[in-house]
């Protein structure tokens, strides 16, 4: 097994190292640059105003030279300065990358504990009216679009009902952990209905796999009560796949959800790496990327040791 | 065979889609005409579902872009399905280091975060990469582009799913028989294998068109999205978020078609799966289902 | 039990399956609604938002949040805005579009002394201003602002490394001399009828930035004002910037060494929201109190929100110094005829447009002056609605329709046009397809094209591979057009692409009134050549003008004091006339 973590490990290791060097090409195929735009904005600027201030970026050196310029950085442990904010990219990623994991990681565990019990209850008894009710709740989250559902919730909640606030990840110059989970709960409620759908979905269809499987006729046959049945189990078979869905997640903790964080105003991550990208900010759009990446990598390296440990009949090449 | 109810929903919302042009001859007016003294009307005889922020017909337009926007959708989801066929065919067949790089082509596609990568696609500069001008300057290039970014998107479901499936089927019995009979791969391939596949993709593509509408609305949201004069349901639904105070039914009814499409391909997926599992469980026994599982699984 | 694939295994036990719905899974579900429930309780237990309600605080909200806060690098409304309450420049426009002191004690001029003309080589004609800048100006944490800071400023915006905008006033000084701490001279080596203007001149704390000037090429990231923007030296207005969440929102609290009258809000907090949908919200939910014109929504949505929503809240409209309009590229052959350009302007009915889309609050230009600016002239050309005339203009240039269809020429070649305009505008896309639409009805083909705006500005524009675009020119209040207008500003690929003037329009006549008016010091005279440079203009129609662009002001019914300028200069530059009532 330390075999196959090792040989995985430099698998990962080479993606990332050619996902930084397409992302670099393709930011860098952008037309234009931002410098641009202010040519038109300020009365008073020039063409040569915007070449001097491109070559000042370094914009003005070859693609390949200023990506090994940054890898050779990187490598060292030095990721740059983010060109939006002009402040060091990890001063600017952390606070965000905390904001994020707040707002990913409880929309997540919450999806993930109703997708298991309605997953479960749906299983049960399929064909129900019960299976049916939550197989159209569900699709109807995952059938909306996200700027949809986000507009509707702070039209009714924020802007009608004034329950909660519409907009950002506190008030001003307030530090309560009350006032910080009021402006979660609505980009919270958002994510949550759009994801518990799939999960739902998923757990529901290995549920019934696994309680068609023999071993559950053969803890029935022996007396086992259903509760027991479900959780010791059909749950542990149930768990493959739900690690596939913990794998596939994970890396969209660190990615954050875009279309919910610009409609809620919600400084995370995925607001922020479209900001770099569409900046031409390719320090910080890199860092971000890349970490994303690089967790999902990880997270699929542990699901795949997790089946080895769930299902015993797995092994490993 | 009893059709699936979410199938002739579809089937339905496409038709409709389709007859759009002889619905406009015979209401008299067509979703193009811009008329600014009778904008955000009310339903009439002769606007059915009112007018737009520009005076144009709501239905008309609803139905043009509805053509633009389940074309999308089928048209990536079909290609996706071959194209990730393709690769997971080779890889799950043929093994070794097909099989090991296309994997991790795949970890490194899923792996990437998708939203920003697909926005640096679409913003591309295309005659940088040496498309030719008149491809470049068409009026379909929003359309194509879309369909290209859904189809890089999701190409590797199919994949993942078609590997699986030739992962398992490959040593069983009939395919050694063939091999040793002297069929060659490409027949092997088709005959043997991809059956086997057929079924878990075919739930696959149906879901993914209903993904493809969606992402195809998320990118309008971003400004990346289908171009004017084309419009899709996406676009007239991201423009209607403006108008929500004024004339939400502008809201209402792009969505509303986004919803029940999605919902039906959801369902779709979802009811051929259900049959599907009833086929396999009266087919094969448990064992081989757990062979399946497992290499799905990887 | 008999057993078919398991499926009719849990049927038959569905008696006690319900037994376990009743008991485990219900348990399992009141967990999470539980936890639900206390997070929810604890939330509620926060302290609610205090809006306008204490009448001591005010929320603002724009659609963007500054990248940076120093105010000589990198241009956006956003960081204007925000610093109009926190960094005084010299002098700037107010909302009568007359110049004003606000960081110096006199405008110097030619009548006062204070601007004395100087020969410079070349025979030319260049001025030397003197400012004194007030002697109650102090930073934020007590130093007085000096001459001091004039020449570190001075040094850091001549040195090439310090990727400072504004680029243009650096050029003209020469030099600056220092007479005392508070008193000093400029030289500029141009002089124009606007010579006193140095608003992109706007003072950095010597004190503090000299230690991150040390080395130049570092300078914008080492800067205080990025590093630790609260520091309160970094601030010499009515304001200092005392809590910043980069993205979200800037708090400024007063300045307790400011020396003009006393601002009334004790605490002003700006919040970037930027979706604009979102943005009306936030409004309606009391999260922030109004919404800043400058950086607002487009009007056609404001519109609609006072339509829904006009009783609550007071609605300002301000046409700007945002020319919306057509570049047409002369290189075109079909455009090149200028009875063309003339019948593609008759062929829209802007009025329409105007009343339509815009309820009347964005009036039809006819040239690229605003009516509010110094030099308008209005006995120019108007070009009313009239597709007869433009039917007229086009058969004479020799595009025949075939029966109520297109317009082809002698060689049978279809009067096809493209339009662009930015992607993702929704208001643009609008108008363009309304343009589309009633230029299809005089027989021209307009086909759209839009691009990101990146693209558009900077390869599509200079490259001058358009046919027709829509864009604005964002000017300042008598911003002679030399480089939209000259000659010499064409871009091409000897120049580098340089220049403003994508339309190739080349007259000898605009050319000499550009270098006339420049120069002229009379303002008599000077209305008499605008007049004629605007006359030029309508006649040849180099770009098709459609209106000035209007900012809405969306402000509770409590705020007074706020006068929306209708130049680029943001009206928190006046932030200590706004008070609550």
């Amino acid at each position: 097994m330390i075999r196959f973590v090792a040989i995985r490990l430099v698998e990962i290791a080479v993606v990332l190292a050619l996902l930084s060097f397409a992302i670099y090409v393709l930011i860098g195929l952008m037309p234009g640059d931002p410098i641009d735009l202010m040519r038109n904005a300020d009365p008073h600027m020039t063409a040569a105003d915007v070449a001097h201030l491109k070559a000042v970026y370094g914009l003005d050196r070859p693609l390949v030279a200023r990506y090994l310029a940054w890898i050779t950085g990187a490598l060292a442990g030095n990721l740059g300065y983010s060109r939006l904010f002009a402040e060091p990219v990890w001063t600017v990623l952390l606070p965000r990358l905390g904001n994020s994991l707040v707002l990913m990681g409880s929309s997540f565990i919450l999806a993930l504990l109703l997708g298991l019990v309605l997953g479960t209850l749906a299983a049960r008894r399929p064909h129900s009216r019960l299976d049916a009710a939550i197989n159209l709740v569900c699709f109807a989250g995952v059938s909306v679009p996200t700027f949809w559902l986000a507009l509707v919730l702070i039209l009714v909640f924020a802007a009608d009902l004034g329950w909660l606030p519409a907009s950002g990840a506190a008030t001003a110059g307030v530090a309560e952990i009350g006032d910080r989970l009021r402006h979660l709960v609505l980009p919270v409620a958002t994510l949550t209905l759009a994801s518990v759908g799939g999960y739902t979905r998923y757990v529901r269809a290995a549920m019934r796999e696994a309680l068609a499987e023999d071993h559950i006729r053969t803890a029935r046959a022996k007396g086992a009560g259903p509760a027991r049945v479900i959780v010791h189990h059909a749950l542990r078979s149930a768990m493959v796949p739900v690690t596939t869905i913990l794998a596939l997640s994970f890396g969209s903790l660190v990615s954050g959800a875009l279309v919910t964080e610009t409609m809620f105003a919600y400084p995370g991550m995925g607001k922020l790496i479209f900001d770099a990208v569409m900046g031409n900010d390719y320090n910080l759009a890199l860092a971000g990327l890349l970490l994303a990446a690089v967790v999902t990598m990880l997270a699929n390296l542990a699901a795949d040791l997790a089946y080895g440990w769930l299902d015993p009949r797995v092994t490993y090449r | 065979m009893r059709l699936p109810a979410p199938l002739l929903l579809l089937a339905a919302l496409a038709l409709a889609c389709i007859v759009g042009p002889w619905v406009g001859a015979a209401l008299g007016s067509d979703g193009a005409t811009v008329d600014l003294l009778h904008r955000l009307a009310g339903p009439s005889a002769v606007h059915p579902l009112g007018t737009d922020e520009l005076g144009r017909d709501e239905l008309l337009r609803l139905l043009g872009a509805g053509r633009v926007s389940l074309a999308i959708g089928v048209a990536a989801a079909l290609t996706a399905a071959a194209l990730g066929t393709t690769v997971g065919l080779a890889a799950g067949y043929l093994g070794g280091w097909t099989d090991r790089l296309s994997m991790r082509l795949t970890d490194a596609v899923i792996a990437l975060p998708l939203l920003p990568l697909l926005i640096v696609l679409a913003a591309l500069d295309l005659r940088k990469l040496g498309v030719p001008q008149w491809l470049a300057r068409s009026d379909d290039i929003s359309f194509l582009r879309i369909v290209l970014l859904a189809v890089l998107v999701s190409w590797t479901t199919p994949a993942r799913l078609v590997r699986g499936a030739a992962l398992a089927a490959r040593n069983r019995d009939f395919v050694r028989a063939a091999r040793s009979l002297g069929a060659r791969v490409p027949h092997i391939l088709r005959v043997h294998i991809l059956p086997n596949a057929l079924a878990p993709l075919t739930v696959a593509t149906a879901l993914s068109v209903g993904d493809v509408i969606l992402l195809e609305s998320v990118l309008s949201f971003l400004g990346l999205g289908i171009q004017p004069p084309l419009a899709s349901w996406g676009t007239m639904l991201t423009n209607a978020q403006d108008l929500i105070e004024t004339a939400p039914r502008l809201a209402l009814y792009p969505g509303l078609m986004i919803f029940l499409t999605v919902i039906a391909c959801n369902l779709l997926g979802d009811t051929l799966q259900h049959r599907l599992d009833r086929a396999a469980a009266s087919r094969s026994a448990s064992r081989g289902r757990a062979a399946k599982r497992l290499s799905a699984a990887r | 039990m008999t057993d078919s694939g398991g499926v009719q295994g849990l049927g038959a036990d569905s008696m006690r399956s319900r037994h376990l719905a009743r008991n485990a899974l219900p348990t399992i579900f009141a967990g999470i609604v539980g936890v639900f429930s206390v997070a929810l309780l604890a939330a509620a237990s926060g302290s609610v938002p205090a809006g306008g309600v204490a009448r001591g605080t005010l929320t603002i909200g724009i659609t963007q949040f500054p990248a940076t806060l120093n105010p000589d690098i990198d241009a956006m409304a956003a960081k204007s805005y925000v610093l109009g309450m926190a960094a005084r420049p010299f002098t700037v426009y107010d909302a009568g579009w007359r110049l004003v002191c606000l960081l110096c004690r006199r405008l110097p001029s030619m009548a006062n002394g204070l601007a004395v003309p100087v020969a410079v080589k070349n025979g030319k004609k260049g001025v030397a201003l003197t400012y004194t800048i007030r002697p109650d100006a102090k930073w934020g944490d007590g130093v007085p602002v000096t001459t001091d800071d004039v020449m570190f400023t001075y040094d850091v915006g001549r040195n090439p490394q310090s990727a400072v905008t504004g680029a243009e006033f650096y050029r003209r000084v020469t030099r600056i001399d220092v007479k005392d701490k508070h008193t000093f001279t400029l030289h500029d080596d141009k002089l124009t009828f606007d010579y006193a203007a140095i608003d992109d001149f706007v003072p950095l704390p010597a004190h503090i930035e000299r230690a991150a000037f040390a080395d130049p090429a570092q300078y914008r990231i080492r800067s205080r004002y990025n590093t630790d923007s609260t520091d309160p030296g970094l601030y010499d207005g009515p304001y200092r910037i005392s809590e910043v969440a980069t993205g979200s929102y800037i708090v400024l609290t007063p300045n307790p060494y400011w020396s003009g009258p006393a601002p009334h809000f004790r605490r002003i907090t700006v919040r970037a929201i930027e979706n604009t949908a979102a943005l009306e919200a936030n409004l309606l939910s009391g999260s922030i109190d109004m919404v800043a014109g400058e950086l607002g929504p487009p009007l056609d949505e404001a519109l609609a929100f006072e339509a829904a929503h006009g009783d609550q809240f007071r609605f300002v409209y301000k046409p700007g110094l945002i020319f919306e309009h057509v570049d047409l590229n002369l290189a075109r052959p079909a455009l090149a005829d200028r009875r063309v350009r003339q019948a593609l302007l008759y062929g829209v009915d802007r009025e329409a447009i105007s009343k339509s889309l815009f309820a009347g609050r964005q009036p039809v230009a006819d040239s690229f002056v605003s009516p509010l600016d110094a030099g308008y002239a209005g006995d120019i050309p108007h070009y009313r609605y009239d597709p007869a005339k433009a039917a007229q203009l086009l058969d004479a240039a020799g595009w025949h329709t075939a029966g109520g269809g297109l317009r082809r020429d002698a060689a049978g070649r279809v009067l096809s046009l493209e339009l662009k305009t930015t992607a993702g505008d929704r208001t643009r896309e609008l108008v363009e397809q309304v343009l589309q639409s009633q230029w299809r009805q005089i027989g021209v083909d307009v086909r759209i094209k839009n691009e990101p705006a990146r693209v558009l500005f900077g390869e599509s524009l200079p490259h001058r591979n358009f046919d027709m675009a829509m864009y604005a020119w964002i000017s300042a209040p008598e911003n002679v057009p030399r480089s939209i207008f000259d000659s010499q500003e064409v871009p091409d690929a000897a120049n580098g692409y340089s220049g403003q003037n994508d339309t190739g329009f080349r007259n000898a006549t605009m050319d000499r009134l550009i270098d006339a008016t420049e120069t002229e010091l009379d303002p008599v005279k000077r209305k008499g050549l605008w007049a004629q440079m605007q006359r030029l203009y309508a006649t040849e129609l180099p770009s098709l003008p459609l209106y000035f662009r209007s900012n809405v002001f969306i402000l509770p019914k409590w705020l007074k004091g706020v006068a929306p300028t209708g130049n680029q200069y943001p009206t928190t530059l006046w932030i200590t006339d706004w008070t609550a009532q």
